[in-house]
């Protein structure tokens, strides 16, 4: 490589950067002032939510290439360690959050061994293990986690404190997806999608970094569940392991374009925004035209927004992270 | 000790509804085979069959043994429509197994609002049955203590859609195996690429392999509303996971090891519902369905037999 194209592509990164961290402290300034602007809290506290779960998202499927289709495993272990911390030991959410936290990665540690299955086996699988949490959640004993029935945080709840912890972790997440484009690990992780053996045969620890990858993916999700259980204080197992809550974050993270950094933030503020006009102009047809954007997604759009825009005009790669 | 009476009526109900998972099972395993697609939309084709055969009774009169040819032709020609809708397309996707996934999981979605957009989303009686409404199998002596007798019940319709779910799946057989079509399907599963070469049209094959498994779906779920006469709208994904985990376990796209697969998993189900606490039954299918992909994830049978 001549001096001159690495010039060129010092500078192209800087200006990336400065184009992508200017967005992110637009989006911070904005979001923070909301609350005292005083807009609809649920609405954005929903966007920052989808945000931060696709961004995690990507992660393990964009960056690593796996498609865990039971990923709301570790969104409602989130809201369960958080609510059962809280109301069952009286523990305070600025602890019991980080704690649901490490819950979550603890148990994507326990699901670990699932990683070594390929393809369509793995999406199944990790299917079949969310469904086996939701019906532990709800058979488990009523003092432990409210049975089917769920748990109740009452007066610990806290929209406004639920709020702005939702966008610390939604900033959280977005700097370690930046930092992991361009570490060692985030290009590690790519190689090993594109082709393991060789990704092996080159040096890269391939076991170590896929479980660096799911731990990190799952752990933003139960952060997800923990702060969506203080902001809304209500779960039970039928929402709290809901595969719409899957549903929802693969279509976003795949309509703005996985393995770009950029994109699952631009597919899910594009449509949340959509399926906020649906439920409001046509609450029935709500899931029939997500399924359709779904289909027509996959067919003619399977790399995303971002992707597809990446694919046709070469030169903005330049801009676009 | 369990009660005979009980054991009896466990060993019939794996029967009955072990069939019927295999009839699911086996289709869901065409479209696996020779399409490489994981219909996640399974269960919604099959509750819609279920109430295509409620609404023929309902608005028409239509006795449901003759609702069961009609669906099954009207299905078919859905399913080749959809393929050449659907199908084609995912050929340009880098992983087309979890494309499909995900495409189908959009049907799914589609379908459910759709059945309840028409039926509504409350569960549905089937107000049917046969006479005599129940069957008497046969009697055991002293079953609840010295002179008080226990008699093996079945609902009459129960066993005429056992009867008529082992004739498909002989008539299946015959299909897969005595017939150039079915022979063409099982080539087509084991190499894509070769099938071409002698001259079969794939594409003609795989809108009928489609068809097939759609036809199959509709007319499980008219046998389903007979075995289970409430028609509930959003049971279609516990419908797909019972018939993932017959595919898994009779080895992915292999229709025939799903036909084994589909009676084992019955009998698995009844029997863990009768001699399990509720809490542990419910999840026995599932703890199946992981055990096995860590240990056989070629499925019970292995790759080379019962090709």
């Amino acid at each position: 490589m001549s001096s001159l194209t690495q010039i060129d592509e010092a500078q192209a990164s800087r200006v990336r950067y400065t184009i992508w961290f200017g967005l992110i402290g637009i989006v911070v300034v904005w979001f923070g002032l909301m609350p005292t602007l005083g807009g609809n809290l649920s609405l954005y506290f929903s966007l920052m939510l989808w945000v931060t779960m696709a961004t995690a998202f990507n992660i393990i499927a964009g960056f690593t290439g796996y498609m865990p289709f039971g990923y709301v495993a570790f969104y409602g272990m989130g809201t369960y360690a958080t609510a059962m911390l809280v109301v069952n030991y009286n523990v305070s959410p600025y602890l019991a959050i980080p704690l649901a936290g490490l819950a979550g990665m603890m148990l994507a540690l326990v699901f670990a061994p699932t990683l070594r299955l390929g393809g369509i086996y793995f999406a199944i699988v990790s299917l079949s293990l969310a469904v086996i949490m939701q019906r532990i959640m709800g058979l488990a004993p009523d003092e432990l986690t409210g049975g089917s029935h769920g748990l109740n945080l009452g007066a610990k709840t806290n929209r406004q404190d639920g709020y702005y912890a939702m966008l610390l972790v939604l900033v959280m997440a977005l700097t370690t997806v930046t930092w992991l484009a361009r570490s060692r690990l985030g290009k590690a992780l790519k190689a090993i999608r594109d082709d393991a053996e060789a990704a092996d045969a080159m040096g890269v620890n391939v076991q170590r970094s896929r479980l660096y990858a799911w731990l990190m993916s799952a752990g933003f999700a139960s952060l997800c569940g923990g702060v969506q259980a203080w902001f809304t204080g209500a779960l039970d197992p039928i929402t709290a392991f809901d595969v719409l809550v899957t549903a929802k974050t693969v279509i976003y993270a795949m309509a703005g374009g996985l393995g770009t950094v950029t994109g699952p933030v631009v597919g899910t503020v594009i449509l949340v925004w959509v399926d906020e006009l649906i439920w409001r102009e046509f609450p029935i047809l709500n899931n029939f035209l997500l399924g359709l954007i779904i289909a027509l997604l996959i067919l003619f759009m399977p790399r995303g927004i971002v992707g597809t825009i990446m694919q046709r005009f070469p030169r903005t790669r330049r801009l676009i992270m | 000790m369990i009660n005979e009476v009980l054991l009896w009526n466990a060993i019939v109900g794996g029967i009955v509804f072990g069939v019927v998972y295999a009839l699911i099972g086996c289709s869901l395993n065409v479209l696996a085979g020779v399409l490489r697609v994981i219909n996640f939309a399974h269960g919604e084709f099959v509750i819609a069959g279920s109430f295509f055969a409620f609404a023929m009774l309902n608005s028409f009169g239509v006795h449901p043994l003759v609702a069961l040819p009609i669906s099954a032709v009207l299905f078919f020609f859905a399913g080749v429509a959809l393929y050449y809708l659907l199908v084609p397309r995912l050929a340009y996707s880098d992983e087309p197994e979890t494309s499909s996934f995900l495409l189908m999981f959009g049907v799914s979605l589609m379908m459910v609002s759709v059945i309840t957009w028409i039926f509504e989303a409350d569960i549905r009686p089937m107000n049917f049955s046969f006479e005599p409404i129940n069957f008497t199998l046969f009697k055991i002596a002293d079953a609840y203590g010295p002179g008080r007798d226990g008699r093996v019940l079945v609902p009459t319709a129960r066993l005429v859609a056992l009867a008529i779910n082992l004739a498909i799946i002989v008539a299946l057989t015959w299909f897969f195996y005595r017939t150039l079509p079915g022979k063409a399907l099982r080539a087509a599963t084991m190499n894509r690429e070769a099938v071409q070469i002698v001259g079969i049209n794939i594409h003609r094959l795989s809108a009928m392999a489609f068809g097939l498994a759609i036809a199959l779906a509709g007319i499980t779920g008219v046998l389903l509303a007979l075995v289970v006469p409430s028609i509930d709208p959003n049971g279609g994904p516990d419908i797909a996971l019972i018939g993932f985990i017959v595919i898994v376990l009779g080895g992915l796209g292999h229709p025939v090891g799903a036909l084994f697969a589909g009676i084992i998993f019955g009998f698995v189900e009844q029997f863990s519902n009768l001699l399990l606490p509720q809490a542990a039954a419910q999840m026995v299918g599932f703890i199946i369905l992981v055990a096995v992909i860590f240990v056989r994830p070629e499925g019970l049978f292995g790759k080379g037999q019962l090709k």
